[in-house]
């Protein structure tokens, strides 16, 4: 009874769109472990009171992609697509560093504040404007968010004067690089924000209207769904969580860095997105896939430092990663597999994995 | 129902129009900068220029611009390429040979692909002179000199800095720029002439693509992936460097002490660093080098000869003194 119900939870995992990030973050950090067998040792510091470790990089540098695969995995649910989200979040640091230069260098926390605030409200009217121009003005989403990529990364030169802008402030620098309860603050601000997303989304009716405009948007109209403000909002969700992003991306260094914050981010965002199982096609989406999709992508540019790989070759090595992952989430590509397999065993794939199941858990609960 | 249609379709322009105001700020800035007095004792120069880039560019241009005045007898026109695209350059370059300016100045974004061109201003006598970037391949019969700062010998004076550094050896690491672009390879070119055969250790180089967040994150796991075993990181430009700086302090080592940082181009962010014993050298790869096309124009239009290649000057900057003498008037 007891070893049925397992199997039947461990089927159900494996048929997950993200099971394969799953294992791919796994098999990543088995690599490293390789490498240097104390690549997972987290030691207590308890000077600082903060947890030190590759992991904790990893959760820490995750955090601005998780941020704008969410965003990114909405718009996409809709079939559109976001093009926009690494210049926002330029635009975004850009905002919140010139604030607090002029505000001269202070240790307030309003000055923090306010640079968060006004940052957001931008991202949001960027955010907007693609929205309007998707929803209102009926342009192809790949066509707007793109004039949005160009305009953006520009609006961020205009705002800096074209300049990398430092600035320093404490409460600011902490949200990037504090820790509380010992984890970094970015992680669970990031992950914070993804559940409360995905609760909005999946506890109303709003995941479903969403999934219905993605999957034809002629018979949801039918069935009494207005896209126009569905779209409107998913694309100021988009920017803000861009704008989030950016901010946690300039809070690192305390400088925005106007021609490479957020550069190719949106790739990123796409990218874990997909990974995490939502079809470029638009319909059903899944918050947990881009989290760990998101996940997935942090851990693979750690890893590619840690191993050492030669800077030429970086891009290679992704992109092998990334080949084997989509291929083995090929539904055609897994069913030559089960095919070939069919005369000994249907069930031989879910027992070659049980050893991976605690780590599964806590994976997918965020 | 149509007002309300009405007044989302206005929502829409209103919307768009803001965007285009926005694009068009974003190019007026980098609009010509030329005049259109044509005084007659004036010498025309045309300026094909890169654009904007970064602050190095930006102070480099600058002072290009500021030197040949029509006080000092010159009407420049500045021409900057659209997105670093090499095809405005050329068609920019053409113009100016058309139209029949006394000198040309050339920045090219591409080193290869100029030599029709090159061929074309040479057939009208009309001198070019490269300003920082060289072509390929380096026909120097095809252009009167280049003047540039020497990645290579700049990089090599840091190595030697580094030797010097630390005569019982050390751990090091490298930052570099993104794989396959000349300068970094001319830096790492630079650096291992010196570097090589001395007791210093690379254990990584790895690219962190010229920003102070990669250098950060870069950096970190570095650090961790050698134990915090590492005496020396080799910055290939300030930012990144600047990054690791931050990067080495969350290790809880200290920099200058533990662990000194040596990155390359002396922008002002960086020498307030190295004042403040972030950074433990910084060398400068000068973009202030008008003065000294103004002497080669000069010399080229009196008909003197030149070297093919004038090396710009930079200075080497060791210690937080030296950075805080020359703080006050950094222009970049």
């Amino acid at each position: 009874m007891s070893t049925g119900a397992r199997t039947s939870w461990l089927r159900e995992l494996v048929r997950k769109p993200f099971f394969w990030g799953l294992v791919a973050i796994v098999a990543l950090l088995v690599l490293n472990v390789l490498k240097d067998p104390n690549y997972l040792a987290i030691s207590y510091d308890p000077e600082t009171g903060r947890l030190v470790g590759n992991v904790v990089d990893i959760l820490r540098a995750s955090a601005p992609i998780l941020m704008i695969a969410v965003g990114m995995s909405l718009v996409i649910a809709t079939g559109g697509i976001d093009l926009s989200v690494g210049s926002v979040m330029a635009v975004s640091g850009a905002v919140a560093m010139v604030l607090m230069k002029d505000a001269g260098d202070s240790g307030s926390v309003l000055v923090a504040l306010g640079a968060i605030g006004l940052a957001l409200l931008i991202s949001a009217v960027l955010g907007a404007v693609n929205g309007v121009l998707v929803a209102y003005v009926g342009l192809q989403p790949f066509i707007s968010t793109l004039i949005m990529m160009l305009a953006g990364r520009g609006i961020a030169k205009v705002i800096t004067e074209g300049q990398n802008t430092s600035a320093s402030n404490e409460p600011f620098r902490w949200i990037a690089n504090g820790f509380l309860i010992g984890l970094p603050v970015v992680f669970l601000l990031a992950i914070a924000i993804a559940i409360v997303v995905g609760l909005v989304v999946r506890r109303s009716a709003l995941g479903l209207m969403i999934e219905a405009i993605g999957i034809n948007p002629k018979a949801s109209r039918m069935a009494g769904i207005k896209p126009n403000g569905l779209l409107l909002t998913v694309y100021i969700l988009s920017g803000v969580l861009a704008g989030v992003a950016g901010i946690m991306s300039v809070g690192t260094v305390m400088t925005v860095d106007v021609s490479r914050t957020g550069y190719q981010m949106e790739l990123d965002a796409i990218l874990a997105v997909v990974i995490g199982g939502t079809s470029l096609s638009g319909g059903k989406f899944s918050i947990g896939g881009a989290v760990v999709g998101g996940l997935l992508i942090a851990t693979l540019d750690k890893t590619i430092v840690f191993l050492g790989i030669s800077s030429s070759a970086t891009p290679a090595f992704k992109a092998i990663v990334i080949v084997v992952l989509c291929l083995l989430q090929s539904q055609r590509v897994r069913s030559w597999f089960v095919q070939r397999r069919k005369p000994p065993r249907a069930s031989a794939a879910p027992s070659a994995v049980p050893s991976e199941k605690p780590q599964q858990k806590q994976e997918v609960t965020a | 129902m149509s007002v309300q249609r009405r007044f989302v379709k206005f929502l829409g322009l209103a919307a768009v129009g803001a965007l285009s105001i926005g694009l068009a700020a974003c190019s007026s800035s980098g609009g010509d900068g030329a005049s259109g007095g044509e005084g007659d004792d004036l010498t025309t120069v045309g300026f094909v220029a890169v654009g904007p880039e970064g602050a190095w560019r930006e102070a480099n241009e600058k002072n290009i611009q500021e030197t040949f005045t029509e006080d000092a007898g010159f009407e420049l026109k500045y021409a900057p390429a659209t997105n670093l695209d090499q095809k405005s350059q050329i068609d920019a370059f053409t113009s100016f040979v058309d139209e029949g300016v006394d000198v040309i100045l050339l920045s090219a974004t591409e080193a290869s692909g100029w030599e029709d061109s090159l061929k074309r201003a040479q057939e009208a006598e009309i001198p070019v002179v490269l300003l920082d970037r060289g072509i390929e391949p380096d026909d120097t019969s095809l252009y009167v000199t280049r003047i540039a700062p020497d990645n290579v010998e700049v990089a090599k004076e840091v190595g030697a800095w580094a030797v010097e550094q630390f005569p019982d050896g050390g751990n090091y690491i490298t930052l570099e720029g993104p794989a396959g672009v000349g300068v970094v390879n001319e830096r790492n070119e630079g650096w291992d002439a010196s570097v090589d055969g001395s007791k210093l250790v690379e254990v990584a180089a790895q690219t962190a693509n010229w920003s102070a967040e990669e250098g950060k994150s870069v950096t970190e796991t570095l650090l961790k992936a050698n134990g915090n075993d590492i005496q020396l990181i080799f910055a290939q430009n300030d930012e990144m460097g600047l990054g690791a700086a931050q990067a080495v302090e969350e290790a809880g080592l200290k920099p200058g002490t533990d662990v000194k940082i040596a990155t390359i181009d002396g922008t002002l962010a960086a020498m307030e660093a190295l004042a403040a014993g972030q950074l433990s050298y910084v060398h400068e790869y000068n973009p202030l080098f008008g003065e000294t096309a103004l002497d080669v124009v000069n010399k080229t239009l009196e008909g003197e000869s030149v070297d093919s290649y004038i090396i710009v000057p930079s200075e080497a900057f060791d210690s937080p003194e030296a950075a805080e003498a020359v703080l006050a008037d950094r222009q970049y």
